[in-house]
């Protein structure tokens, strides 16, 4: 399944939390006077003379600072790209045989194909379908408005048994690795009772 | 957590009466490799605490670039002066000094919650259903689940409004009705919810408890 975002985030709160916990440990200890045989001094002070005159002294330190800086900047702009980009597939390759050339369709002509079809039924109101992830082994995100009155697991076994082997079908794969997400809704009570 | 599906008193497992077709659970969903991966799917994903502290540390970034930047030039963009650097700052402030303490307790606490986000999984925002097919999850969103039921409980006649809490392993219904007599009414509420939800056939079964109050009026 397409959790890749989710790990994404996870990872790097973990990581940035565990730089924050453990510079903000670290300070605590030596102001606590925790160990200072290993950090120093609880009452030293916070800069020294030397450290404080030491950028004005060494040309290089204000570059490296920058160049450190922007790195990090990148990073951190990498990991948002990385955590809001849905990867939507917009085209599938169908016929992998290169010799006998190849054919791509248009990931909007299947998912509207799957969407028109599952519209169709009685007891669905709407739908809405995505592929994501690569576009060799795509991932389907089905979402599905059913009428609230109707059977539930009628629909449901439409889709398993219909619109979902029909994708297979038409996107030439044995399984695709789906999500489907079923919501209920009343607006249409009046017109199917 | 266990996942066992027997409670004692708990009908709710039972698919209703005759009716639809339906795909029979296929036995990779008693594994409890398919159904942690089902469970899964719908996790919080935490993307936003995860896009601001991003957005944060990004911004902080590149005005620290900028700033070494323009002091690497000679004309620093906030002007920290000699003074004030070597100065007070130096000899007054210590490593034990408040602002210090507080700095790194405030630093240490963020790292702290931003570790428990990401490690806690979150309660699943959806129910997962059975599903014949192991390529296939299905989930009910846990809100629509709950004005779904909420509906349904309405349709029964004598019940004037109704509220749904979905609990992790049970739904609670409550339901108000203008009738003098309610004998059997919260039964009927009962079986029209169980009903629906074993026309759903969740992954973990639901135990129904309704309460039903009287309105005066």
């Amino acid at each position: 399944m397409s959790r890749h975002a989710a790990h994404v985030s996870r990872t790097g709160l973990v990581i940035i939390g565990l730089i924050l916990l453990l510079a903000g440990g670290a300070v605590l200890a030596r102001g606590l006077n925790a160990s200072s045989s290993v950090l120093g001094h609880s009452d030293a002070p916070l800069l020294t003379h030397s450290q404080a005159t030491y950028p004005t002294q060494h040309g290089w330190v204000w570059p490296v600072v920058a160049a450190v800086a922007a790195v990090i900047a990148l990073l951190a702009l990498w990991w948002m790209a990385a955590q809001t980009s849905t990867k939507t597939v917009r085209r599938l390759p169908l016929e992998p045989d290169r010799i006998q050339g190849t054919t791509v369709l248009r990931a909007g002509a299947a998912t509207g194909a799957i969407t028109d079809e599952l519209e169709s039924y009685p007891s669905i109101r709407a739908a809405d379908a995505t592929l994501q992830g690569s576009s060799r082994t795509p991932d389907l995100r089905l979402s599905v408005t059913a009428e609230n009155r109707a059977d539930p697991a009628t629909a449901r076994a439409r889709i398993e048994t219909e619109a979902l082997p029909n994708l297979r079908t038409a996107l030439e794969r044995d399984t695709i690795p789906t999500v489907l997400r079923m919501q209920f809704s009343r607006a249409f009570d009046r017109h199917l009772t | 957590m266990s996942d066992t599906a027997s409670h004692p008193g708990d009908t709710s497992v039972l698919p209703a009466g005759g009716g639809s077709p339906r795909p029979a659970r296929a036995d990779a969903w008693s594994l409890s490799g398919p159904r942690r991966k089902a469970r899964r799917v719908f996790r919080p994903r935490r993307t936003i605490p995860g896009v601001i502290v991003a957005a944060v540390l990004a911004a902080a970034a590149i005005l620290g670039a900028i700033w070494a930047v323009t002091a690497a030039l000679g004309h620093p963009l906030f002007k920290v002066s000699h003074r004030d650097f070597a100065g007070p700052v130096q000899s007054t402030t210590h490593w034990s000094s408040t602002g210090p303490l507080a700095g790194a307790a405030a630093a240490a606490f963020i790292g702290l919650v931003l570790i428990l986000i990401a490690v806690i999984p979150g309660r699943p925002r959806a129910v997962t259903l059975a599903s014949g097919d192991e390529s296939v999850v299905v989930g009910v969103p846990r809100r629509s689940l709950r004005r779904s039921l909420a509906w349904l409980a309405e349709d029964v006649p004598g019940i004037d409004s109704a509220k749904v809490r979905a609990r992790r392993r049970s739904v609670r219904v409550r339901a108000t009705t203008r009738l003098r007599d309610p004998a059997g009414l919260s039964e009927n509420v009962r079986a029209v919810v169980q009903d629906r939800l074993a026309a759903l056939d969740p992954l973990w079964p639901l135990q129904v408890k309704v309460r039903l109050r009287r309105k005066e009026g």
